[in-house]
């Protein structure tokens, strides 16, 4: 298998926008393109992510709907969908194409609207991520999705809901360092622990909010990226899945998927955990941020929330997570998400991260979790 | 000689007139629901349809106080995970349990919930 370096990265600003999700990413995958350096004509293959376009912009075929825009229509695109791991989908199969030897240069990304529509029809959208049959008539949400995992994590593990808050908190401060960021304002345990329940014992502020955005990162082979001023090398990528049915799942206060696609992918870099210096994962709501700092083995099953209260995981900290704020402060396009925490951590390991930045940071891993629990993917990278 | 396999229709019919069924694996006595194609632990199909008693406690709960459009004039309402006394769990509405007295561990009895149009989800209320 050849070496897989990441060498262009590009993102727009998350937050309200007036224009399409392939206009999103058209913007972001212009400027990884610069970024990287290399000509449009150069790249071989688009593998796009966009979860909601069908319900929120009537759109399907977003895949070479975006390659249009974007101004390249010919080569081979392909949409994935993984709910809120789309475009970690993509760029885990890109990373294959390419090591495999099929392809040299590949652009992956993703873009999602939300904002068009009102929180009520996003509301339904996420939930059909969930089960149509099971869980869905019952009115299941997103928040409730992770709401039902807190509950579960607090009655084994004695996690509070000002550690989930200290999660918000230490995210929003990351988000005010990030110029890309939806919300960059630091917020307080007190505000997190006064907003509204949105699923008890989730409120308002542990919820990441909607967003409109597009990423893009450009893959290249190694004989391709040595050309490169600071390629970012793959040294693993891995997916696992997991039951549909919350039902299914045998302790709701885990993420199998997490632990497996977290193993697969330490293996394949031959590192473990301790050797990350710098952790870009999927904090749709604050209780994932804790759930998922321990399936990934940075913490103990069940110290994830202290972890968090101490400040562990702050910029400064023993391992800093999520330094560009996050799904929580930096935003949630969901399509766009997986390739936006690939593009973060490639700038941290670049050292191009600014206020941000993670000192010396020499190895960074990228997790990002489908809907509820069912997909989850691990990437890890590092730098020469 | 091969079971009809419990369709997600046959359950609802079922869970209409208060039963819940699950089924049990012929080859090895795994028991499972909603109906599966073939046995999560040994992968055969040789299902058998096991009514059960429909008695359980609460593994988690929330109450859901922002809903999707349909669901937006029953807020706020509780969904939590039941654990049957069969050892499988179903996520489920709960009814005529106060919110404030939610727990974990709390017993409840499965409750067909029948909608206007006579189609039936799954309910609980108070053992
Ligand atoms: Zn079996």
């Amino acid at each position: 298998m050849r070496r897989v370096a990441v060498i262009g990265v590009g993102v727009t600003k998350f937050g309200l926008h007036d224009r399409t999700s392939a206009e999103l990413f058209a913007e972001a995958a212009r400027e990884a393109l610069t970024d990287a350096g290399i000509r449009a004509s150069a790249v071989q293959a688009l593998y796009y992510g966009n979860v909601v376009g069908g319900e929120t912009e009537h759109q399907l075929h977003t895949g070479p709907q975006a390659a249009s825009v974007l101004g390249i229509p010919s080569v081979p695109t392909t949409r994935f969908e993984t709910a809120c791991a789309s475009s970690h989908a993509a760029f885990r199969h890109a990373v294959m194409e390419i090591a495999a030897g099929v392809s040299d240069v590949i652009l992956v990304g993703g873009a999602e609207r939300v904002l068009n529509v009102s929180t009520a029809e996003s509301t339904e959208y996420f939930a059909y991520a969930s089960d149509a049959v099971w869980e869905q008539p019952l009115g299941l949400t997103f928040p409730g999705v992770f709401a039902l995992i807190a509950r579960a994590h607090m009655e084994k593990h004695g996690t509070t809901e000002a550690q989930m808050a200290a999660v918000a908190v230490k995210n929003h401060r990351h988000g005010a360092l990030n110029p890309k960021a939806q919300f960059q304002k630091p917020i307080t345990i007190e505000q997190v622990l006064k907003s509204a329940y949105v699923a008890d014992p989730l409120k308002l502020f542990d919820c990441c909010p909607f967003s409109d955005g597009g990423a893009a990162v450009v893959l290249a082979s190694e004989e391709v990226a040595r050309k490169h001023r600071k390629p970012v090398w793959v040294l693993g990528s891995a997916a696992a899945s997991d039951w549909m049915l919350l039902g299914d799942k045998r302790d709701l206060s885990r993420v199998p998927a997490t632990e497996r696609a977290a193993a697969a992918a330490y293996r394949q870099a031959g590192i473990g955990p301790s050797d990350v210096d710098v952790v870009e994962l999927h904090d749709c709501f604050t209780i994932a941020e804790i759930v998922a700092t321990e399936g990934l083995g940075l913490f103990e099953p069940g110290a994830g929330g202290r972890a968090a209260e101490k400040g562990l995981t702050g910029l400064g900290g023993e391992i800093p997570v999520n330094p560009s704020g996050g799904l929580k402060a930096k935003g949630h396009p969901i399509g766009a998400t997986g390739a936006a925490q690939v593009a973060e951590i490639v700038t941290q390991l670049r050292g191009e991260a600014g206020p941000r930045q993670v000192e010396d940071a020499r190895k960074g891993l990228t997790h990002t979790l489908g809907g509820n629990t069912a997909t989850v993917l691990v990437s890890l990278f590092g730098r020469d | 000689m091969t079971e009809p396999t419990i369709t997600a229709r046959v359950f609802f019919e079922k869970a209409r007139s208060g039963q819940l069924t699950a089924i049990r694996c012929g080859a090895c006595g795994e028991l499972a629901m909603p109906p599966k194609e073939l046995c999560p632990s040994c992968h055969a199909h040789q299902w058998q349809p096991v009514t059960l008693v429909g008695d359980g406690t609460i593994a988690s709960f929330t109450v859901i106080r922002v809903a999707p459009r349909a669901h937006a004039a029953d807020v706020p309402y509780a969904v939590a995970v039941v654990r049957l006394k069969e050892g499988v769990s179903i996520l489920g509405r709960i009814v005529d349990v106060p919110l404030d007295k939610l727990a974990v561990g709390l017993p409840v009895r499965f409750r067909p919930l029948i909608a206007k149009d006579l189609t039936a989800s799954v309910g609980f209320g108070p053992a």
